[in-house]
């Protein structure tokens, strides 16, 4: 899942002048309530969320594009498995949710069984059985719902033609249903980290009799502790319980708020003030999507207050400058390294806010993806950059007087691009800005036809693992002609592909981390990108919010196990 | 006046069809593609070609306007994949980003619209005109020198800005008014009211100067004129000189402008919508111009241009109504 981090220079500036007036006015934020979290007596009270989204697409599982199965659509879906709810590292691990287990993979980890749990019901209190996950999987091919992460279509057998449940072929035949409560996916190659990819909202069960095609994105049938009160696009959301969940079969949401009333659309600014402030029923309030900004962070450096009631996790993702190596100068290596050496990572972390919301990184897979991170620092650039290595590699490669090249990037994050083209100028390369607009960005860039040279881009794993965040980058068999290659190196290596493809076989997670970070190692030598930096997020709650984490899965608060009691 | 009234609706038309072409013409002009965007990351190309058919952008841009105008006047019928809806005149089409039917989505917000569009239009009108007045009888005097200072450092502040000011004052360190969010006015008055209060006076704030400004420089114009100075001789009261008669020398053009200014908050007041998080059409606007919603961008368009058009319709009436001398025959 690429992802860019955006830090509109014009809001800092604003809410640096904002931030300084509160401070000034000294701490009005409320103090946190007496009485210490109990998860056996956490129950009541609603939670307030306080959200930019504007939720427009609504919520059907089919179309979500969630990592481990978001936030908000976490309470109202239960998947196969999930990610398991708890602060620290081990809220990278998949655990069963609706399954009695992770999944049994066959010797060769192309077929996985899963079997349901019992007592299973939705909302309206009809049972859960395994036609429905296998229907709520075929919906996500139909072309009337697509928006869902790829992987479905490339690993079960026919997906690749597969039109989903509407059509001529309603059925998909490599996902059986023995009985009510087996469901068996058959894969065309080994995948053993399909219980990861189990965790997406696409394994979540959707009633046939209920489909309502386009409109179920209004209205989905609720198999998690909390159903639909009222959904209004662009406005709010309020949850309220399912009396049909039960707490005896899922041991990975805790849901202690007796209702939950999202507030959608609101601005950035406007959360950081509010979650500040705790005014009423802000005290219960907390956030999904919204890092708190520069001016707070400098407030809860002095007021111990607000401090302790900052979070930061990590969601893994690199946000790095990619080269396209089809194209001159970068198809030599010497080019690459010269681009390696002189970057200034030191400025790069300062554009994204300073060292509290940006971590400088020189590897691939930033620490935040677990065992899959092995550090190291081939060419190494020191904190500013080295200029004088740089401007001798460019002398070996044929460039003695520096060279000229385009540097693409998203308008709507202008700051890395301009702390780059300062940097590399010290080392005689002059970077030419190429802003592009933000809603062609992606197409521009993921076009191999149209793919810039050079540009900047970013990338998260869509499961704590190295498998999505390196396969899609360096697999040559993931090079799509025309839109949506995310292999902008266009790297093209048999023997990788076929290390990659030894690495999938392996069911032992621990054993597959360690390879995926050899390899990110072994890539890292051939300087096919610059690792810059990964973004830490820094969020904040209402004062009288408890049970705050912020998962390591996905660098956000676990909604499902906070209390407002 | 049936005449005129006829004439302004033709015109209206005219442009509403010309606006509607333009916007589908600049559509296909614009960056971004709405089944890219539906399509999800990592979409290849036959995936990409289903998505554009689903959506009916694999059409011939003048098919789709077609669909578009016709869906207007007799609606039209959308596949769901597992059925039908039907879409009734007049159809604007489904967005593509919600799946609801875009006219409904109008109509939903426009209340929002309405609120901030009337309560903020008494308030700018009540501070201009009584600020204006205020500093009209005694022009160049201290008091009319800070009336015009202060209302012309508001004019001059970006609504953001004021609005994240009233915010912090009001709601953070004064707590006596509540962080805005929209309770319509049908479901609780009381609330509507409070939680209006602050988007309504960050608006009027802002442009309230424009009025004080025309309200003074028309008073103090009148006010060289030969009536007032015979009103003047008759003996009466400067109060009532001003109040009664000099004040109708700045009418005509106040009305103008009111009309026009409380067309275009109607029409989405966007940066007020996004400060206070209220769901109206300028947010709505943004947000479907970010996501290549091709039939929000059009339906909003079309209903914002028909706003500017009837309030520039009402304008002119008004100004008719208040300067005789421009009436048609």
């Amino acid at each position: 899942m690429p992802r860019r981090i955006r830090l509109a220079a014009a809001a800092v500036g604003l809410t640096a002048l904002v931030g300084s007036l509160t401070a000034a006015c000294g701490g009005s934020s409320s103090t946190s309530s007496a009485a210490a979290f109990d998860a056996a007596n956490c129950t009541g009270g609603t939670l307030q969320v306080l959200d930019q989204a504007t939720e427009d697409t609504g919520l059907d599982p089919a179309e979500l594009y969630t990592s481990g199965g978001g936030a908000i659509p976490r309470l109202l879906f239960r998947t196969l498995t999930t990610r398991d709810t708890t602060a620290g590292a081990d809220g990278r691990t998949v655990v069963p949710d609706l399954a009695t287990d992770t999944g049994e993979p066959s010797a060769n980890a192309t077929v996985w069984t899963y079997h349901l749990k019992s007592g299973l019901k939705y909302a309206d209190g009809q049972a859960i059985t395994s036609a429905d996950i296998k229907y709520g999987v075929e919906r996500s091919f139909s072309s009337e719902l697509a928006g869902g992460p790829p992987y479905l279509r490339d690993w079960l057998i026919g997906g690749e033609t597969y039109q989903g449940p509407y059509g001529a072929n309603p059925d998909l035949a490599s996902i059986t249903t023995p009985n009510a409560t087996t469901i068996v996916f058959h894969l065309r190659k080994s995948e053993g980290d399909f219980p990861y990819l189990a965790a997406e909202t696409q394994f979540a069960p959707v009633p046939k009799a209920e489909d309502t095609g386009k409109n179920y994105n209004a209205d989905p049938v609720s198999s998690g502790p909390y159903t639909i009160q009222n959904f209004t696009k662009g406005k709010d959301l309020i949850l309220t319980r399912n009396t049909y969940w039960s707490k005896s079969t899922d041991s990975q949401r805790l849901a202690c708020p007796d209702t939950i009333d999202i507030s959608f659309g609101l601005s950035a600014t406007v959360i950081d003030q509010r979650l500040a402030a705790s005014v009423g029923q802000d005290a219960d309030a907390i956030t999904t999507d919204t890092d708190v900004d520069a001016a707070t962070l400098a407030k809860a450096a002095v007021q111990p207050s607000l401090k302790a009631r900052l979070t930061s996790g990590n969601f893994p993702d690199t946000t790095y400058l990619a080269f396209n190596t089809t194209k001159a100068p970068f198809n030599n290596i010497l080019v690459r390294e010269a681009f390696s050496y002189a970057v200034d990572r030191t400025a790069l972390v300062n554009a994204e806010g300073g060292s509290q919301l940006a971590t400088a990184l020189t590897t691939f897979t930033p620490p935040s993806i677990g065992a899959a991170y092995h550090p190291y620092d081939y060419f190494p650039a020191g904190a500013t950059g080295n200029a004088a290595k740089a401007k001798q590699l460019l002398a070996q490669a044929g460039y003695p007087n520096g060279l000229t090249v385009q540097l693409a990037y998203d308008n709507n994050d202008p700051q890395d691009a301009a702390a780059l083209q300062q940097a590399y100028a010290k080392a005689g390369i002059t970077l030419k800005l190429n802003p592009i607009d933000d809603s062609s960005y992606d197409s521009v860039v993921t076009n191999t036809t149209t793919e810039p040279a050079l540009s900047l881009f970013g990338w998260g794993a869509d499961w704590p693992s190295g498998a999505p965040f390196l396969t899609p980058i360096f697999d040559g068999r993931d090079i799509v002609q025309g839109g949506g290659n995310f292999n902008l190196a266009q790297y093209d290596d048999p023997a990788v592909e076929k290390q990659i493809d030894q690495i999938n076989q392996i069911t032992d997670f621990t054993k597959a981390q360690q390879a995926w970070g050899d390899l990110d190692a072994q890539l890292g030598k051939l300087a096919l990108d610059v690792p810059l930096y990964t973004a830490n997020d820094v969020v904040l709650h209402g004062s009288s919010v408890k049970n705050t984490y912020v998962d390591q899965w996905r660098g956000w608060y676990d909604i499902s196990s906070v209390s407002v009691k | 006046m049936t005449v005129f009234l006829f004439r302004r609706l033709l015109s209206a038309l005219a442009v509403l069809l010309a606006l509607s072409i333009l916007v589908y013409g600049l559509f296909y002009l614009m960056p971004g593609d709405p089944a890219e965007l539906a399509c999800g990351k990592r979409c290849d190309v036959s995936e990409l070609a289903q998505v554009r058919h689903a959506m009916g952008l694999d059409r011939s841009i003048v098919a789709q306007f077609w669909t578009f105008i016709s869906s207007l006047f007799v609606g039209h019928s959308y596949d769901t994949g597992v059925g039908t809806t039907w879409c009734s005149a007049p159809c604007l089409g489904f967005s593509f980003q919600s799946n609801e039917p875009v006219t409904q989505m109008l109509l939903d917000r426009l209340p929002v619209d309405l609120s901030l569009a009337l309560g903020s239009a008494v308030l700018w009108l009540a501070l201009g005109i009584g600020f204006g007045l205020f500093a009209a009888l005694r022009p160049n005097g201290l008091r009319d020198r800070m009336t015009t200072l202060v209302a012309m450092t508001f004019s001059a502040t970006p609504l953001f800005v004021l609005a994240l000011l009233l915010l912090i004052v009001f709601c953070v360190w004064w707590q006596v008014l509540p962080f805005p969010t929209y309770v319509p006015l049908t479901q609780d008055p009381g609330q509507w009211f409070e939680n209006l209060l602050l988007p309504w006076l960050a608006i009027a704030l802002v442009t309230a100067g424009n009025y004080l400004r025309l309200t003074r420089a028309g008073v103090l114009e009148s006010l060289g004129q030969d009536h007032i100075r015979t009103l003047r001789a008759y003996g009466y009261s400067e109060r009532r000189v001003v109040l009664r008669h000099a004040v109708r020398g700045a009418l005509p053009t106040l009305a103008t402008m009111a009309a026009v200014d409380i067309g275009g908050v109607l029409a989405g007041a966007v940066f007020t919508e996004s400060m206070f998080g209220l769901p109206g059409l300028g947010k709505l606007m943004v947000d479907s111009a970010n996501n290549v919603d091709l039939p929000v961008v059009t339906g909003i368009t079309l209903l914002a241009a028909f706003l500017i058009i009837a309030a520039n319709a009402v304008a002119d009436v008004l100004y008719a109504v208040l300067d005789p001398r421009v009436r048609l025959a």
